[in-house]
């Protein structure tokens, strides 16, 4: 058993005192920062955009549903994991919450250190997606920074082009377009085409971007 | 009472002319009454036109023949010795005494010289002859007979004068003339008979009155006759009118009465007619109002029946007739007993005729059984009302008959839907109190888990033991929480648990056979009671045994469907053994095969297709609860035995 630390919190969100404590201690025992809220309403009312990590959610609460919850959180635009907390019999509504997108359900009571385990995953997640998001602005950052001409070339580069056939495309001289792929290098933090052409993959197909 | 009524005559001419006849015959007679009158009238009238008529004719001969008669006597005078005064008036005297109309006599000389005169003039006003009295003398001169002179007035009075003249030896000795007063005339001329009649007046060619014979009375002016007065003539006219002879009293009496009593004949006809009419109206309303009431007896399903007070059904409706299957002549007059009456029960259904006809029929109805003519039997509610005629007599009975088969029957379903829906409900209930508990103790499980799993891994991780410890307490705490919630389970279940008070079992048996007395009878089953008098008091929950009891013997009604129905027999047994009593109920039905037997008391176990396979169970747990047994054997009659022994205080 690992005790690997993740950044990220676990935000909880549980209407009964006893799991509020209990929850937080279990994954606190394994590294994981925890903040509990009793229920929905509360937790939406200090929900910000910064927060970052996954989230555990009790299927059932009084007033607002963990699932009514998580809708509402996808109407915010906000793409933490969620993991729902089930009893007997709520498999129904966890199978629905899991087509809208949850990370996944767990059934109380919990085996061993499976919730942790789930959380640790969630939190790795997270943390993957938002290295590659903060990536792919990375990327658009500096193709942005390319002029007309260089992109032009770059173009040709990824689709595997030599430099006198891009030469003899766009009509200039072979010096130049030297001279314009030194320039998308250095503007694109690259070394070499394979490398320019991982960078870009991380945007998706050629297509959306 | 079943008569057809005959459909309202559709209003014909034949109405109209029942009541035009009369009225124009009446019309009739009355015009024709008025119409001998009138012609009477008529006659009568031609007949005084006609009498007037011949008497002018007589009067004016008679007038005629005076005027001749003078003229003869004027005629005879002898010239010879008139010419001495004494005998011209010895002469004219007797002419003037006649009462001829003749005032005066004159003698004149051929010349026209007046000789003489009688009565003498006093003065002399004729002296002087007017140019038609010289015409006139000498015309009669020369026709040698009497011609007369025109009228004149002389004072009131008018004259008129005769030439007559006297011929001796061929020569013309003088001249008679006679000077007539119209007046005197007519007061001598004309009788008093025609007098009393007519008023006879002689008027000149212009219509005026020269003189007058009259009474004064009023004259009928529709009524008069002139005709020429000749002689004298010239165009002197006889004028007869006359008087309004007063009409009999006795024809106007007549005549008034009989306008009275047309009168009163009309009148008497017009308030027959209202009569008559208010009759009709009376009628057609009747007419409609007993149409409309037999159209609604024949439209309600509710069945009618009327029975005299013999009990002859005396009426029924097609409701009725549709229910039984027998038709109206079939049962119309019948007596008791009915066709309709079910054999099974004939007993009670006598016994209830019976009360109807004493009068002490329950009035909120009786529910009874009847069969139909295909042998169905089916329920009926009757409410009987006496019949009272219009004399206020009370003549029979009067019972509305409802087909309560199919009320009954979904009463039955669904009073079985409603228990089936309360069982069902309890399981609901159940099902509903298990998830609850079973979230409610996964809270304080989930939160052990935790705390056991975040302790294990500190432990793994070498962390101090005081942290480890806060944790432990808290999984007590959470275990603790969990055996609350147990606890509740086993309290809500003792508040399920039966109350406790003293129960006289054969009571409650007999309500209980009571109850499925319908069913039973529905099934066909009898149910025979065998429950010892004067048995203990129990220590029971009345409403739990009782269901348990009612189910036991359902069960045993449902056994026997298949049954022969003389053998179709339930028997609840009562009896005290020891410090127990011991209830049995024993069916006919088909027994218990040994592959249920084992599996018979297991809850949702049912051989029943609509059975729930909770009522035995439940029975066991109530009487179980009960400090009973409840057990069954087979019957060696077959069927089977459910036996519920019961411990009873016998302090």
């Amino acid at each position: 058993m690992q005790l690997a630390m993740t950044t990220g919190m676990a935000y909880i969100v549980d209407d009964d005192a006893a799991l509020r404590d209990a929850i937080p201690w279990l994954l606190r025992s394994r590294g994981i920062p925890c903040r509990a809220w009793e229920s929905a309403e509360a937790f939406l009312a200090d929900y910000s955009d910064e927060m970052s990590g996954c989230l555990i959610l009790d299927l059932r609460m009084g007033g607002m549903t963990g699932s009514e919850l998580h809708e509402r959180l996808i109407e915010r635009g906000c793409a933490m994991p969620v993991i729902f907390l089930t009893g007997h019999g709520d498999v129904p509504l966890a199978v629905k919450a899991l087509k809208r997108g949850a990370f996944d359900f767990i059934e109380k009571p919990f085996n061993d250190n499976e919730l942790a385990d789930r959380v640790h995953e969630a939190l790795q997640h997270e943390q993957n997606r938002r290295w590659q998001d903060g990536m792919k602005a990375a990327v658009l950052e500096r193709l942005a920074t390319l002029t007309e001409r260089e992109r032009e070339v770059m173009e040709r580069i990824l689709a595997g082009k030599l430099n006198k056939v891009i030469a003899d495309e766009l009509s200039i001289a072979m010096r130049t377009v030297e001279v314009h792929r030194a320039h998308i290098f250095e503007k694109m933090g690259v070394r070499s085409a394979v490398e320019l052409a991982q960078r870009l993959s991380l945007l998706g197909p050629p297509g959306s971007r | 009472m079943t008569a057809p009524i005959p459909a309202r005559p559709p209003a014909t001419n034949s109405g109209q002319l029942w009541w035009w006849l009369p009225r124009v015959s009446i019309l009739l007679f009355v015009a024709g009454i008025f119409a001998l009158f009138w012609y009477l009238e008529r006659s009568d009238r031609e007949e005084k036109r006609t009498a007037l008529i011949s008497d002018m004719l007589w009067l004016e001969q008679n007038l005629r023949f005076v005027l001749h008669h003078n003229e003869d006597l004027l005629g005879r005078f002898d010239p010879q010795r008139i010419g001495q005064r004494e005998t011209f008036q010895a002469h004219a005297a007797p002419v003037i005494a006649s009462n001829s109309g003749v005032i005066q006599v004159r003698w004149l000389a051929p010349s026209g010289e007046q000789l003489d005169a009688y009565p003498p003039v006093s003065d002399d006003p004729l002296a002087s002859s007017s140019a038609a009295d010289m015409a006139a003398q000498r015309l009669a001169v020369s026709v040698a007979h009497a011609v007369y002179g025109p009228p004149y007035p002389v004072g009131n009075d008018w004259q008129f004068e005769v030439y007559v003249p006297i011929f001796h030896a061929g020569e013309l000795a003088g001249i008679v003339v006679g000077v007539y007063s119209i007046r005197r005339l007519l007061a001598d001329g004309v009788p008093w008979w025609i007098a009393e009649r007519y008023q006879i007046a002689i008027a000149d060619p212009s219509g005026q009155s020269l003189g007058q014979r009259s009474n004064i009375t009023e004259i009928e002016t529709d009524n008069a006759y002139q005709m020429p007065f000749d002689p004298p003539g010239h165009g002197l006219i006889l004028h007869a009118t006359s008087y309004r002879s007063a009409t009999p009293m006795t024809g106007r009496v007549i005549m008034a009465g009989l306008a009275f009593l047309a009168a009163l004949v009309l009148f008497s006809l017009w308030t027959l007619r209202r009569h008559v009419q208010g009759r009709l109206a009376a009628e057609s309303a009747l007419q409609n109002e007993v149409a409309f009431r037999k159209a609604m007896e024949d439209s309600v399903q509710t069945g009618l029946r009327a029975r005299n007070l013999d009990g002859m059904i005396t009426y029924v409706n097609p409701a009725f007739c549709r229910m039984v299957g027998w038709s109206p002549e079939e049962l119309i007059g019948r007596l008791p007993p009915m066709p309709y009456w079910a054999e099974e029960y004939l007993d009670e259904t006598r016994a209830m005729h019976a009360k109807v006809l004493a009068g002490q029929a329950p009035s909120n109805g009786f529910e009874i059984k009847l069969k139909r003519r295909n042998g169905e039997i089916f329920d009926a509610l009757i409410i009987e009302a006496p019949l009272i005629d219009s004399q206020g007599r009370h003549t029979g009975w009067m019972g509305s008959v409802v087909d309560i088969t199919e009320r009954k029957r979904i009463a039955e379903l669904a009073r079985q839907q409603e228990e089936r829906l309360q069982a069902s409900a309890r399981l609901i209930t159940m099902g509903e109190m298990a998830s609850s508990l079973a979230h409610e103790l996964n809270q304080p499980l989930a939160a052990i888990s935790s705390y056991a799993t975040g302790c294990r891994n500190l432990i793994a991780a070498g962390a101090p033991q005081s942290e480890i410890d806060a944790a432990i307490a808290k999984c007590q705490e959470q275990a603790q929480r969990a055996g609350r919630i147990i606890r509740r389970i086993y309290e809500f279940v003792r508040r399920q648990e039966p109350k406790s008070e003293p129960c006289d079992i054969g009571l409650l048996l007999a309500d209980l056979i009571t109850l499925l007395d319908s069913d039973a009878r529905r099934q066909r089953v009898r149910i025979q009671r065998d429950i010892a008098p004067n048995l203990p008091l129990l220590q029971a929950d009345r409403i739990l045994l009782g269901q348990a009891l009612l189910n036991l013997m359902k069960n045993g009604i449902e056994a026997m469907g298949q049954t022969d129905e003389a053998a179709r027999v339930l028997t609840v047994r009562a009896a005290q053994l020891a410090d127990q009593v011991l209830i049995s109920v024993i069916d006919r039905g088909c027994g218990i095969g040994p592959d249920t037997v084992s599996q018979l008391f297991e809850p949702f176990y049912t051989t029943k297709q609509e059975g729930l396979g909770v009522g035995l169970k439940i029975c066991r747990s109530v009487v179980e609860a009960h400090h009973g047994r409840l057990w069954f054997e087979a019957n060696p009659e077959g069927g089977t035995i459910f036996h519920i022994a019961l411990p009873c205080n016998s302090q």
